[in-house]
């Protein structure tokens, strides 16, 4: 088991470099730099910008070193948590996202609370009666909000409810407190719910017809016994699909941060990227790839941990077992 | 219980007083992205100038017709030479601190600004030539250049930096620059990063006092959202899409609904051709491309009416626009003609060619408005009928922009805006065909690089609407571009606002701007 979850975490400290690098050669690849759009700064202005001074302002931030002289420096200096600083407003970057990162990681947290909270027992609900009527009119709204884009659903929760009917706060600030991050959790929320209850709904239902359950029914096993085992042994399914929704909700915070104007580190990210803002974007990709891989990582290691024929069969790889 | 009930009474008249003034003194409005600097030399994006410019006074402001007018300094005299220019400053200019702004801070704001370690890009070009800049005395600054330039007076339009906050840094890095010191109406009373700035009465400021206490800001990025705050009253103002401006006006007259505010502004559409490409090298076949687009209808029903033709390289609300230049008209008939006649014949399969060369090309845009996809769209088709081919490729803004400054795009749709005091040059002389500058579309023509040059060293307005006539003629003649349409700009402005004026740089870059507004509760300045 140790040496499963040490080849793991080295696979997932690659994972990490990986993206780092794969991140930073297509930013640096991308047309466009800070310098020209520091230069056209508020659209297309027909304002003359000297070819020396847009040299100048690379040398400055040091964009004119070879790409993979300036991805070494920045790991170097990323190793001692030094992000650098922004090349849109030069203030530090550990800074913006020390800012930014509290409204995402509460945004994030409140809804995947919430997509459990609901998720799992609507899950649990219509796997113990298949093509139920709760499981038909659930089955229907899951899809709906599945194949609804999070910015969508956020945009028409925003203008019914804030906009037209008045009983939620537009904005998130000081004035309007908690109140004001109701409709985004509500909105990321929604997102993962049809996720978590519908994953949960065919892992119950699969372990409710596995033969251990039949055998439990047959020696007088209640139904709170029989769901509680269900769940137990759809655990390692429940750790991979955890691991699924991360990313998912990452990436869903990006928008959902710009529909309701909200500070986050989804924004931070968007607006750095189209800034080729690479400290910023460096180090927001370094975090989120972290979490997510972090995330995976665990899975990983509770499924091993539920199972350790998983972690069996893995040390058993031709060329990587001992 | 009497008493009880008038002490209650009391109080809820207190309140609602105390809430109707903190309501009726406060504007509120829209900024679509967060300043990320307010260091006035470095601060380039719409969000930064439009909060600066209620922070700070230049030396010289442009007034709503945009003429140049007392800001910071009483006077910018030019020597008759125009090498050498003196700025006094008022007497009474000080930084919200109540020191003086003074000649030093002149020198200081120039040095820093000229420094190529400052990453300041667009406002260095102004003061090619500089020499050198000198206190006098406490009010009064030397500025010195090697060349004689038109415009220069124009670059006095600068805010300045206060020497003795600013110094001893690295200005890029300042800490001031998210706390600058004011000398305008406002300072900056507090910034909730990514959501709001709040700015308070300058009780240093040396004019007459704004009307509202205080401006607040918001960050809302996205548009939706920021309608619905205009329509519940949560911002006071936002540019408008034209879906957007009539449903105010399907809305007007009911109470509480803002009302929409139109102008000229200083900016046109256009489609690039790049003429060093064989398509687009005869002027014939790039005046066909323009009189293959019914502009007009484009004007009609995406702009709602309120575009007028664009005729060339300056529009309507430039002081030397040439209103008797005809525009090119929607001729599809005598476009193919003209397309024969440049040897693009039609093939069997309905494309012209020229030889071997297909009339084919790739149109390139920035991602993001929904009416310049439109217009490609409309082009396209049009173009189709007639055999053209034309591919278009959506590209993410900044990927956009750095193809057009390379001159890599074979064709693109764009907006420029111009400053007051335009350098055409910019755009359209020779010298300045990438990578050296703007003149994406290659376009090349001896007579008006020559009027160009003219330019830069004649002072007269005069005699500079005449020598910008020819070059308006001539570019026209030329058809470098197709020159689309000058829209209007539109404006939702909450119905508590009065005296809200605009100007062809648009509602606040002037003065006074928003520092004249007035709220239903402070309807005059104060004393």
């Amino acid at each position: 088991m140790l040496r499963f979850a040490l080849r793991r975490a080295a696979s997932a400290v690659l994972t990490l470099l990986g993206v780092l690098a794969l991140v930073f050669g297509l930013v640096s690849a991308a047309p466009g730099d800070a310098a020209s759009l520091a230069a056209r700064a508020g659209g297309n202005r027909a304002v003359p910008v000297s070819p020396e001074a847009l040299a100048a302002f690379r040398h400055l931030y040091g964009l004119d070193r070879p790409v993979s002289e300036r991805f070494v420096t920045w790991g170097w200096r990323a190793l001692r948590l030094d992000f650098g600083l922004s090349l849109v407003d030069g203030q530090p970057v550990a800074a913006r996202v020390a800012r930014a990162l509290p409204t995402t990681l509460t945004l994030n947290l409140a809804a995947l609370f919430l997509a459990c909270l609901v998720g799992v027992p609507l899950g649990v609900a219509t796997a113990r009666r298949p093509g139920g009527r709760l499981d038909r009119i659930s089955g229907f709204v899951c899809d709906a909000l599945f194949s609804t884009p999070t910015f969508v659903l956020g945009l028409v929760l925003l203008l019914v409810f804030s906009g037209w009917l008045r009983v939620a706060p537009l904005f998130a600030d000081a004035e309007t407190g908690l109140s004001g991050f109701m409709l985004p959790v509500v909105t990321l929320t929604l997102a993962s719910l049809a996720l978590v209850a519908r994953f949960v709904r065919v892992c119950v239902a699969a372990a409710l017809a596995d033969p251990a359950a039949r055998a439990g029914r047959a020696r007088g096993e209640g139904p709170p016994a029989e769901i509680r085992r269900a769940l137990r042994r759809s655990s390692a399914p429940f750790a991979a699909m955890g691991a699924a929704l991360v990313p998912s909700v990452v990436s869903g915070s990006i928008l959902v941060e710009r529909v309701f104007s909200l500070p986050g580190a989804g924004g931070l990210l968007a607006e750095s990227v189209f800034a080729r803002d690479l400290p910023t974007v460096l180090a927001l990709t370094l975090l989120s790839a972290a979490i997510v891989v972090a995330a995976s990582l665990g899975a990983d290691l509770v499924t091993a941990a539920l199972d350790p024929r998983a972690a069996r069969a893995d040390d058993a790889l031709p060329g990587i077992a001992p | 219980m009497k008493k009880l009930a008038l002490v209650a009474a009391a109080v809820l008249l207190c309140a609602c007083g105390m809430r109707g003034k903190s309501q009726d003194s406060v504007v509120r409005r829209r900024l679509d992205g967060e300043p990320k600097t307010l260091n006035p030399i470095l601060a380039t994006s719409d969000a930064e100038q439009i909060v600066l410019a209620l922070l700070e006074r230049n030396l010289l402001d442009y007034d709503e017709k945009l003429d140049l007018v007392p800001g910071l300094a009483e006077e910018v005299e030019g020597s008759p030479d125009h090498l050498v220019y003196t700025i006094r400053l008022r007497k009474d200019a000080r930084w919200e601190d109540g020191t003086p702004v003074t000649s030093l801070d002149v020198v200081f704001t120039l040095t820093t600004l000229l420094d190529p370690k400052a990453p300041a890009l667009t406002r260095r070009a102004l003061f090619d030539g500089f020499v050198k800049a000198e206190a006098v005395d406490a009010r009064t600054a030397r500025v010195v250049f090697t060349s004689a330039a038109a415009g220069r007076r124009d670059a006095f339009n600068l805010p300045l930096l206060s020497a003795a906050a600013w110094a001893g840094g690295d200005v890029a890095t300042h800490p001031r620059n998210r706390n600058p010191l004011a000398n305008g109406p406002y300072r900056l009373g507090s910034w909730e990063a990514g959501r709001t700035l709040t700015l308070v009465r300058n009780t240093q400021y040396f004019g007459e006092k704004p009307a509202p206490e205080q401006v607040i800001f918001r960050v809302v990025p996205e548009n939706a959202p920021a309608f619905a705050a205009l329509e519940s009253g949560a911002i006071d103002e936002m540019r408008l899409s034209f879906a957007r401006m009539k449903e105010l006006e399907a809305k007007a007259g009911m109470p509480g609904v803002p009302r929409v505010v139109t102008f000229d502004e200083l900016a046109y559409s256009y489609l690039g051709w790049n003429n060093r490409l064989p398509v687009f090298a005869d002027r014939r076949v790039r005046r066909a491309l323009t009189m293959l687009i019914d502009r007009e209808s484009i004007g009609r029903n995406l702009y709602g009416g309120l575009a007028k033709l664009a005729n060339g390289p300056l529009p309507p609300a430039h002081w030397a626009w040439d209103a008797s230049l005809a525009p090119w008209p929607y001729d599809p008939k005598a476009a193919e003609a003209l397309l024969d006649e440049a040897g693009f014949r039609k093939g069997p399969d309905g494309l012209r060619r020229k030889g071997s060369l297909r009339l084919s090309f790739t149109l390139s845009l920035g991602m993001g408005s929904d009416i310049q996809r439109q217009i490609v769209e409309l082009t396209q088709l049009s173009y189709r009928k007639a055999g053209v081919e034309m591919a278009i490729q959506p590209l993410e803004w900044a990927a956009f922009m750095a193809k057009m400054d390379a001159g890599e795009l074979e064709a693109w749709a764009a907006a420029l805006n111009l400053d007051p005091y335009p350098d055409l040059s910019v755009s359209w002389h020779s010298a300045q065909v990438p990578p050296n500058g703007s003149n994406a579309a290659f376009y090349r023509n001896p007579d008006v690089d020559a009027l160009l040059d003219r330019l830069k060293t004649t002072f007269g307005r005069e005699e500079a609407r005449a020598l910008l006539a020819r070059a308006q003629a001539l570019i026209h003649e030329d058809e470098p571009v197709t020159f689309l349409n000058t829209p209007l700009i539109r404006w939702g402005v909450s119905s508590r606002l009065t005296n809200v004026r605009t100007s062809p740089i648009g509602l606040f870059m002037f003065w006074p701007g928003a520092a004249g507004w007035r709220t239903s509760a402070t309807t005059g300045p104060i004393s």
